[in-house]
């Protein structure tokens, strides 16, 4: 009966030789770094210009929300980096939210989006973020009922989808159509790997060696988009946040609760656990997708949970292992990445990482505010004097 | 006796007694008295009342139960259209709360009719009333170490979503009118005039009937529609999520509210504009009146009756010109006015104390269990 303890442990580390093994097989067939293109457009949703100047207004306009006063763009500030400069992103009035805000510009290249893989599209992130209670707490029948509300928004919806009256699932499919007009294929790196050596300086030169090289960085940031777009424990530690603040403590029980875990998991969980509330794998306790690297110049703070400030920090926590200048670490170990080990780098090599990091952002893009349209009356006086002799 | 015997004969017993009773009602309704005092628990109650008070409990935290139903109108509102969550409107005029517990079916269209709980439910998580994830106010609440021991002195345990529907009825219970003149046999001789003609020439009894003033059921007396619904896309916007969550069709160019049909569902329709006769208790503080709160005053109400209600092709066929003098009306109103107890504005019924500015951190947080 000693089997009955035993396997596990040698479960745990059949899993760590596989999960090395997996590590090497990938690494010998990482895509390497590339020229990023243009993002795929999905077949039922195709761009035109009207589609996106309405996916735009409707980016911006807070009355897809609970109390009409938050848009997508509060928490995807377009001079916040289109994400938002706080650790956790702000959050619907009254809360606060528990993860950090991701910026839109490139959202368009991922396969899954949310830090933990949530939502299959960028038409099916937009509804949960606008839904949600932490974000956006709206409801659909009363986001549908405002979008009639506003004649312009009625003759766009008809313009571009045909919509007798406007249907909310169509400002979704325009909103990510805008999101996918918010790219960068510019860069620095981009221009270098198209020919251009004069792109990167000497010292950006070293540190993509380093990237590719003795930095492992390539392990799971690699392709076009500097991303696998698998899940990873890298061993951020929990947001110190949920320690000291009473309002993040209620947000973050709201999520276990919300995403469904056990009474166990509810009651003793105090770090996000991931990818876990998807597939309820306890492997995947703590895992997070591979962010992209493109535009981080302008998205800081960084991790799912917005731990690091600088580059500079994101560097030196990797450079040790996974683990924080003041030892800290995730609360999920067991399911921490053995790709993640100390890299030694000295000094000048951590400064020539974080000059490489610099070269996956170009310009920033910055955008203003459109004016939006009015609501207005939809029945004429006349109409309803007509009603009332009925 | 054979079985089949048995039944008719026990068929033909209902049937003579159902009879006996209905014509008994028809000559005589309910009769008109004093509400039945309840029991309550007095922690519970008081629970409920901090939790009504409570703004955390919408999903801004920017309302609460009582921005609408605000003591100092009799816990309704002086708005003839319900204010609505921020960035919303509504369609109805608030009803109030006091007595609430001793109806059958709440709201205007008596759509809800299993208890206080579910209203209760309904009104929280409502978008355009409270626009809150309960789960997140199990949070909130959990996070205020007041409500951590109240729910434990109440005997809930841990504060819950549950617990919250419960001792929010409980703290309804103890908002039964006491002290209106016609409860206390205290009535000035124009109110009991008024009642004679309320009881006789008037017919109000005929629909306003037994101790809450109403037979709980739907009537459609003609009310004009409160068009405010539809120029402000605030109310709009209410009204148009309301009717497509219910299932009427043609929601977009609906002009009208339907009233008892979104749960009569009619084909015929004739239930269109049929609203729940509303109770007459504690009126002197709840104006403006009818479902939408078209009418001001308790005069202009008795003046609309009087001139037999509105106009609807659908109009009940009780109402009909009463030709009440001005004095009789008068009379009416007095009688009215003798249906409202004292104000339940003191802190016996309101939460006075003020709720923390922000959340309290739960300290030690890593190790006390969420």
């Amino acid at each position: 009966m000693k089997l009955r303890t035993k396997p596990k442990r040698l479960a745990l580390a059949g899993a760590v030789v596989a999960g090395v093994i997996v590590g090497l097989a990938t690494a010998a067939e990482m895509p390497p770094l590339a020229p990023l293109g243009d993002p795929p457009i999905p077949a039922d949703n195709i761009q035109t210009d009207a589609k996106v100047e309405l996916g735009k207004l409707l980016f911006f306009d807070p009355r897809l929300g609970g109390d009409a006063s938050v848009s997508c763009a509060s928490c995807h500030e377009p001079e916040q980096g289109w994400a938002f400069a706080e650790d956790i992103s702000r959050g619907y009035p009254g809360t606060v939210h528990w993860r950090n805000s991701q910026t839109v510009i490139n959202s368009a290249y991922y396969g899954k989006l949310f830090w933990a893989g949530a939502a299959s599209s960028l038409e099916k992130q937009a509804p949960s973020a606008a839904k949600g209670a932490v974000a956006g707490n709206g409801e659909n029948d009363i986001m549908e009922a405002r979008l009639a509300l506003i004649p312009e928004y009625r003759d766009r919806f008809k313009a571009v989808f045909g919509d007798e009256w406007p249907l909310i699932g169509n400002a979704w499919r325009a909103i990510a159509a805008f999101e996918r007009t918010l790219v960068q294929t510019d860069t620095p790196l981009d221009k270098y790997l198209k020919g251009d050596a004069s792109a990167l300086t000497e010292q950006q030169v070293r540190g993509k060696e380093l990237f590719e090289g003795k930095a492992g960085c390539m392990s799971c940031h690699n392709g076009a988009l500097a991303s696998d777009q698998a899940y990873h424990n890298i061993g951020v530690p929990p947001n110190l946040r949920w320690e000291e603040d009473g309002l993040a403590q209620i947000t973050f029980r709201y999520e276990l609760y919300a995403k469904g875990v056990n009474e166990k998991m509810y009651r003793h969980t105090k770090a996000d656990p991931g990818l876990y509330f998807r597939t309820k794998n306890k492997w995947d306790k703590g895992k997070f997708r591979t962010p992209s690297l493109r535009y981080t110049l302008y998205t800081a703070p960084y991790m799912h949970n917005g731990a690091f400030y600088t580059l500079e920090e994101v560097v030196d926590f990797y450079n040790a292992g996974g683990v924080t200048e003041d030892g800290r670490t995730t609360d999920f170990p067991e399911s921490k990445s053995p790709l993640i080990q100390p890299l030694n780098l000295s000094d000048e090599e951590k400064e020539d990482l974080v000059a490489f990091l610099e070269a996956f952002s170009g310009d920033e893009i910055l955008m203003a505010k459109p004016e939006l349209p009015p609501y207005a009356p939809l029945f004429t006086e006349a109409d309803l004097l007509l009603e009332v002799k009925k | 006796m054979s079985n089949k015997v048995l039944k008719a004969s026990l068929l033909a017993g209902i049937l003579v007694a159902t009879g006996a009773v209905s014509t008994g009602q028809a000559a005589e309704t309910p009769e008109l008295g004093p509400l039945p005092a309840l029991e309550t628990d007095a922690a519970k109650a008081n629970l409920g009342k901090r939790l009504f008070f409570d703004p955390r409990l919408s999903g801004d935290a920017a309302i609460s139960c009582a921005s609408c139903h605000n003591p100092e109108y009799g816990f309704a509102n002086d708005q003839p259209l319900s204010p609505g969550y921020p960035g919303n409107g509504n369609f109805r005029n608030t009803p109030t709360v006091i007595n609430a517990v001793h109806k059958k079916t709440w709201f205007h269209d008596g759509r809800m009719g299993t208890n206080l709980n579910d209203v209760t439910r309904e009104m929280i998580t409502e978008d355009y009333i409270m626009n809150m994830d309960m789960r997140l106010m199990q949070e909130r609440v959990k996070q205020d170490p007041v409500y951590v021991q109240m729910f434990k002195d109440a005997g809930y345990g841990e504060p819950s979503n549950g617990s919250v529907r419960n001792a929010i009825p409980e703290f309804l219970k103890t908002l039964t009118s006491r002290g209106a003149a016609f409860d206390e046999s205290a009535m000035s001789d124009a109110a009991k005039r008024g009642l004679n003609l309320f009881q006789g020439k008037a017919g109000c009894a005929g629909c306003h009937s037994g101790p809450m003033f109403s037979d709980g059921k739907p009537h459609n007396t003609g009310v004009p529609e409160n068009l405010e619904i539809f120029r402000d896309p605030d109310n709009h916007q209410a009204f148009i999520a309301f009717n497509m969550f219910m299932g009427n069709g043609n929601y977009m160019q609906l002009k009208r509210d339907v009233g008892a049909h979104v749960r009569l569902h009619k084909a015929d329709k004739s239930d269109v504009g049929q609203f729940m006769t509303p109770s007459l208790r504690e009126l002197k503080y709840t104006a403006p009146y009818m479902h939408n709160g078209m009418l001001q005053t308790l005069p202009q109400v008795v003046r609309f009756y009087n001139n037999g209600g509105g106009e609807d092709k659908n109009k009940d066929p009780l109402l009909k010109p009463l030709n009440l003098t001005a004095a009789e009306q008068n009379d009416l109103v007095e009688f009215l006015l003798a249906l409202s107890g004292e104000p339940l504005t003191s802190d016996e019924h309101v939460w006075t104390e003020p709720y923390p500015d922000e959340y309290e951190v739960i300290a030690d947080w890593r190790n006390v269990p969420n």
